[in-house]
């Protein structure tokens, strides 16, 4: 065990390698009018300053080269900075500030994904190849094909544009919060979290409705992975020998379905439920573009638009090792929870 | 267990190994599949798609893409007849049954001329991912070792990545053309097909059917590509018909975030992220693409789910 957990993250180690090199090469490779030595520029500096500056990052030095030297500035916790779309800050400061956004986003659309799907998934495999179960494909095939950035713009303009013309309360349709609303003390910087611990309920508040549309337009997309596999795994588990036992004990169909069968047929759909929050984390991009979700995978499209690739850099890395890590714990606890997986 | 088979629609075939029992096999695939409405739907809308797309140039003149109308196009907009040298998009009318688009074309017409591009371009992707995957999957779970080991930490690596920003990157570096755009999707997409190969041949590898034809001294090459792959092919086919719609929304996404080959290129994703800057004066714009990606990724994710029921054993008993 303790050896597989060990060979399993120099193999970690490995790929973040491989994805760094991959990333570098295509980054720094971008058709861009953004000097990838600008942000280690300022005004003050001279001439022979700046060039002195470059080459000590290798700038004028063939690609595989420079690799070598952005590793140095990386591992001595130097990420360098990001483009003019942040205001040249340092990329690390940026990502800092944004990254609670996605998170805030990616419980959300997990709540959501979870409290639709779980249930949906359950009734579909008990009433299988009746109308229940056929109208619950229909839900989850329709989730998947549906476009994304599509599914977001007609929820702006049913609950924000229409709502407004009709005199209903609408929803908000752009950022995470109001922009009159005060600044509070960060704890966490999730905005939810901060209102709440501040009681402050009405920051709170307005960052609750900021969530619902994205969080909703998420949660459409990631629903039919989720119900289709409670659904095929719930089925597996009421063919067992030992659902026939418990029915013909007597128990009652909804003791066999709750006590018996779910507790078995749940552990892939938390596994799915767990890598999609990882996957989540980063990866939100269209969804946080449409809705000006000010959080990273916004901010990554934006960098990559402007060529920007310290940041690209980072995102990336940031983004792989969640999915790493999180692979690495799901097939983990895989093996803690279920006494027959040895590695 | 008699009980259960009266209820299905034919025997499933006794024989095989004879061409006439393959055919027999083939027909009670079908009629499982057709059996199931939702299927039947999937597999209707699918080929509606098609046919629209192979005569779309008879349907629609190609050279309408080209005709912008700045003029002449006025229409009740709202509260007032508008007209003038900006296109004005109209809503429905005789003349455009789907209304006018942001260059003055009739939307219907767009939509007719896009669809055969944009099922190609999912074609022509997932072909080349299904062709590369199955290659390097194969060879991996057929050779074993270090070959088996390098090919499985390349696919590690590609799966670590936010496939949606590696995309971007790809079609940043390549450039904004529609080749490049494909290209840019197929680097992402080919891992797939290679894990799910894999796995299908590790399983395969091991039957008495292998031991048999080394006996017999038939070739290792021979063995790979007219016994094994053929065997192990069938969840790949699933996948890829599942996949065409996932491409055409990824294709879309990608011209949505900013990588539009031209403005005016008639491409499903592309009028509708037209559309988006019209959104609240003419949704229709917006809508009517969306539903028409949304039509067609939805009838093959159909024949795809169909596909995957009936191939699975357990329920062909």
């Amino acid at each position: 065990m303790y050896e597989y957990i060990i060979r399993r993250s120099v193999l970690l180690i490995f790929v973040l390698f491989g994805v760094s090199l991959i990333t570098f090469y295509l980054s720094r490779g971008f058709p861009s009018a953004f000097n990838p030595c600008a942000p280690y520029i300022t005004t003050k500096m001279s001439v022979t300053q700046i060039h002195n500056v470059c080459a000590s990052h290798g700038f004028y030095l063939p690609l595989y080269e420079q690799y070598f030297y952005w590793l140095r500035d990386v591992l001595t916790g130097n990420w360098g900075s990001a483009g003019t779309w942040a205001q040249g800050l340092p990329v690390m400061s940026v990502f800092a500030s944004r990254f609670p956004y996605t998170v805030e986003l990616a419980i959300s659309a997990v709540i959501v994904t979870v409290v639709v799907g779980l249930p949906l998934g359950i009734i579909s495999a008990v009433r299988n190849n009746k109308p229940v179960d056929h109208a619950s494909r229909v839900v989850a095939l329709t989730g998947i094909s549906t476009p994304v950035y599509w599914f977001g713009f007609i929820l702006q303009l049913v609950f924000f544009y229409y709502f407004i013309r009709w005199g209903l309360p609408h929803l908000p349709n752009q950022g995470a919060l109001s922009t009159n609303e005060p600044t509070i003390t960060t704890y966490t910087g999730i905005p939810i979290i901060d209102g709440l611990l501040n009681a402050n309920w009405g920051y709170a508040w307005d960052a609750f409705i900021h969530v619902i549309l994205p969080s909703i337009t998420l949660a459409f997309a990631s629903l039919g992975a989720l119900t289709r596999l409670v659904r095929a795994s719930m089925l597996e588990v009421l063919r067992q020998d030992y659902i026939t036992l418990a029915r013909s004990k007597g128990l009652s169909e909804r003791v066999v379905i709750f006590r018996h069968a779910l507790r078995n047929a749940l552990i892939p759909a938390l596994t799915v439920a767990g890598l999609l929050f990882a996957g989540l984390l980063g990866g939100a991009v269209i969804t946080e573009t449409v809705f000006n979700w000010p959080g990273v995978g916004f901010d990554s499209v934006r960098a990559v638009l402007q060529g920007d690739s310290n940041f690209v850099m980072l995102y990336t890395l940031v983004t792989a090792l969640i999915v790493v890590v999180a692979n690495l714990v799901v097939d983990v606890l895989y093996a803690v929870v279920d006494p027959r997986i040895r590695y | 267990m008699s009980e259960r088979e009266s209820k299905e629609p034919k025997q499933p075939p006794k024989r095989s190994g004879t061409r006439a029992a393959y055919v027999e096999d083939l027909k009670y695939s079908l009629s499982l599949l057709v059996k199931n409405k939702l299927v039947l739907t999937g597999i209707i809308l699918s080929i509606f798609f098609i046919l629209v797309a192979i005569f779309s140039n008879i349907i629609v003149n190609p050279a309408s893409a080209n005709k912008f109308d700045f003029g002449i196009s006025y229409c009740w907009n709202g509260n007032l007849f508008s007209w003038g040298t900006q296109a004005i998009t109209c809503p429905a009318s005789v003349n455009y049954p789907l209304g006018s688009d942001g260059y003055g074309r009739s939307l219907l017409s767009m939509i007719v001329l896009a669809i055969p591009l944009d099922l190609s371009i999912a074609l022509e992707i997932v072909a080349s991912a299904l062709a590369i995957g199955i290659l390097l999957g194969s060879v991996a779970a057929y050779a074993g070792g270090w070959v088996d080991e390098a090919i499985l930490r390349v696919t590690d690596i590609f799966f670590a990545f936010p496939f949606l920003i590696l995309a971007l990157v790809f079609a940043a570096v390549l450039g904004r053309t529609i080749p490049n755009l494909e290209l840019a999707i197929f680097l992402v997409w080919w891992p797939v097909y290679v894990r799910l190969i894999r796995g299908q041949m590790l399983s395969e590898k091991n039957k008495a059917y292998v031991e048999a034809l080394r006996a017999l001294g038939v070739s290792r090459w021979r063995t790979l590509f007219f016994h094994l792959i053929p065997n192990s092919i069938y969840p790949l086919l699933v996948q890829a018909t599942l996949d065409i719609g996932g491409v055409i929304l990824t294709f879309s996404a990608l011209v949505f975030l900013g990588f539009s080959p031209s403005p005016a290129l008639p491409e499903l994703g592309n009028l509708a992220a037209d559309g988006i800057n019209q959104i609240f004066t003419a949704p229709w714009l917006l809508v009517i693409p969306g539903l028409v990606i949304l039509l067609i990724s939805l009838g093959f994710n159909l024949v795809g789910d169909g596909l995957r029921d009936v191939l699975d054993p357990r329920l062909r008993r």
